[in-house]
């Protein structure tokens, strides 16, 4: 079984036009910043907003394609979804929330409320079944929303930011249990966050999303070693260097020149990692191809390493330890010379 | 408990300050000039009430019919709003067609409007001369004017607003994500609106049942336009209380005294149950 959707929508001035595909088994991350589109694509996918074009099927059924006319409206989509903030009705106790969609879809109350306890008792729920949902923590909210959305037996099940509505303190605890009710379903999973924390903890592939658009897919090791936009790379803390090679030089659209070691030619991303780069106040004479004279922008201490942005031809981030920022006394505004070796910068065609 | 007490004082500190808030003065004294105003009217009839007789009065038979047609006729006229007004309400929050605001207008109108030219309005309509009525009557043999069904349709037609009103913004202002939640978990648009939809909102739809109610209770206008002032059939309390004034000023004290309780009664009963009147209770 497999969800496949190529999903077009417009929405005023914004304009989603994204496609993945997803097996049974695989849990996918859908990762990109705020508004860039991901909760449209997954209300799409539920059938909470029709797609303008594409199309979006379960194998070969389809749910909905506006060039055939064909769109199956959300209360008969295979599709179970853990909203944001989890939206738990109010006036049901979590057991009655759990019933819900069973209650919906005709099963008389008895039986209905049997299998949703059953469910309850195996998120570890079984003493709170007579909870209303402001009674309940955010970690127990969240597993009866995923028991809710799972008691319809859904082939398709997607999470918009599961954890978004959690305190600090408590989200590691519940990444750690969600990953595990996770690995129990064995449908579609679409997992939707803006956390590349989560992504990590919890998904086999990413897909990207910004602006609309998917901008890079893969295995999370794979789309952090190589990132293919400006996003991913702030995300995993590189710099990301755009630009077209030839004969061991790349190029920047502003003009900026760096110097690689490359076996192609073309347009390029190059990383520059923020540890090769050697700051100093003078130009050094070094063995170092690449030299780029900026001012100090931006001073960042995380633990007892300091990333400093130099904004010149480039902008790039450099890490440095506190000692050496002792040593430098550098305040943002200073002139500052970072210095990086062509063999420490990672290049792949874009 | 050395490390109790200054836990201890913060606490009494911060209740004193709460309990310390006040209005700017000028303002403190007109609210309970405007307390006083509502009030003394009240104090006014109570000093004024014939005690003596309230027995008496009670037990008539023309009290009694009165008071009977009053609450058939207004408990009647909610139901009405309610199974008309909560779909109208619903329309007008969730369905954007045009002139929706010509037509909240519309359906709003009797609520600003003099209550007689209401009744006008419904005579020229649905009178046995009227535009639509001479057709009830012909093809039915159906009479609404001077009926207590006329009351009723009055009645509806003044009070309905204030349900409208009331559910509508409640509609627009739940958290629609709900409704969402519930069509992906496979409940039916009915399903949606009948198990989410209005438990969500019932405390406005109790509030705005209990407005349109105390309405109906106290029309006066319109019934008596339309509908006439027959003991038994459409005298109901208000007109009671009106034309007793003219003939027995103790009765119509005692009739007011009885109309007033009953209000009173319901709004301070419901407000504080299931409204948030004096509690907190938002969730």
């Amino acid at each position: 079984m497999s969800l496949d959707a190529q999903v077009g929508v417009r929405l005023g001035e914004f304009d989603l036009d994204a496609a993945i595909s997803v097996e049974a088994g695989e849990v996918l991350a859908v990762l990109g910043p705020n508004g860039s589109g991901k909760t449209t694509l997954l209300r799409a996918i539920a059938g909470l907003v029709p797609i303008d074009a594409g199309r979006i099927s379960i194998d070969d059924t389809v749910l909905d394609e506006p060039d055939t006319a064909v769109f199956v409206p959300p209360e008969h989509r295979p599709v179970g979804v853990v909203f944001q903030d989890y939206l738990l009705f109010e006036h049901l106790n979590a057991l009655d929330n759990t019933a819900f969609g069973l209650r919906a879809g005709g099963v008389d109350r008895r039986e209905a409320r049997r299998r949703a306890r059953v469910l309850l008792d195996g998120f570890g729920l079984a003493a709170h079944t007579r909870s209303r949902p402001h009674m309940l923590s955010g970690g127990q909210a969240q597993r009866v929303a995923l028991a809710r959305a799972l008691a319809i037996e859904p082939q398709v099940l997607l999470l918009d930011e599961p954890l978004a509505a959690l305190d600090v303190g408590t989200r590691r605890q519940v990444r750690r249990d969600l990953r595990r009710h996770l690995a129990d379903f064995d449908g579609v999973r679409i997992l939707v966050t803006h956390d590349p924390v989560d992504a990590y903890a919890l998904a086999d592939r990413v897909a990207i999303l910004e602006a609309g658009r998917v901008v890079q897919t893969g295995t999370i090791a794979h789309v952090t070693a190589h990132p293919r936009s400006r996003y991913v790379a702030d995300l995993v803390g590189t710099n990301l260097v755009t630009g077209d090679i030839s004969n061991n030089r790349l190029t920047t659209s502003t003009g900026a020149v760096v110097s690689v070691v490359a076996e192609f030619t073309g347009p390029a991303f190059a990383i520059v990692r923020p540890r090769s780069i050697t700051l100093s106040h003078a130009p050094i004479d070094t063995s170092a191809r690449n030299t780029f004279t900026g001012v100090v922008d931006d001073v960042d201490r995380l633990g007892d390493r300091i990333r400093v942005g130099v904004d010149g031809a480039l902008h790039l981030t450099a890490e440095i330890t506190a000692a050496a920022l002792d040593t430098l006394d550098l305040r943002p505004g200073d002139t500052i010379t970072a210095t990086v070796k062509a063999t420490d910068i990672e290049t792949y065609p874009a | 408990m050395t490390a109790r007490s200054p836990s201890a004082r913060r606490m009494r500190t911060r209740s004193e300050r709460v309990g310390r808030e006040r209005l700017p003065l000028p303002a403190l004294v007109l609210a309970v000039i405007a307390v006083a105003f509502f009030a003394l009217p009240f104090i006014g009839l109570l000093w004024r009430a014939p005690w003596s007789t309230v027995h008496e009065v009670l037990g008539r038979e023309s009290v009694r019919t009165a008071l009977r047609l009053s609450l058939q006729t207004s408990l009647s006229a909610a139901a009405v709003a309610v199974v008309f007004g909560v779909p109208l309400a619903w329309m007008l929050a969730r369905i954007d067609f045009p002139g929706r605001g010509f037509v909240r207008a519309l359906c709003t109108l009797s609520m600003v409007l003099p209550p007689v030219v209401g009744g006008v309005a419904l005579f020229a309509s649905f009178g046995r001369r009227g535009l639509f009525g001479r057709y009830l009557d012909q093809w039915f043999d159906f009479r609404l004017p001077f009926t207590t069904t006329g009351v009723i349709v009055a009645q509806v037609f003044v009070s309905m607003p204030f349900l409208v009103l009331t559910v509508e913004a409640a509609l627009r202002q739940m958290d629609r994500r709900h409704d969402d939640a519930a069509r992906t978990l496979g409940a039916s648009r009915w399903y949606v609106f009948s198990r989410v939809t209005l438990p969500t909102i019932r405390p406005a739809l109790i509030a705005g049942i209990v407005l349109a109610w105390a309405r109906a209770l106290g029309e006066f206008g319109a019934t008596i336009t339309f509908a006439g002032n027959f003991p038994g059939e459409t005298q109901t309390m208000p007109l009671a209380t009106y034309l007793a004034l003219e003939t027995d000023p103790d009765e119509a004290i005692i009739l007011a005294l009885i109309l007033i309780t009953i209000s009173f009664a319901v709004l301070v009963g419901l407000r504080d149950r299931w409204l948030g009147g004096s509690g907190s209770v938002t969730t």
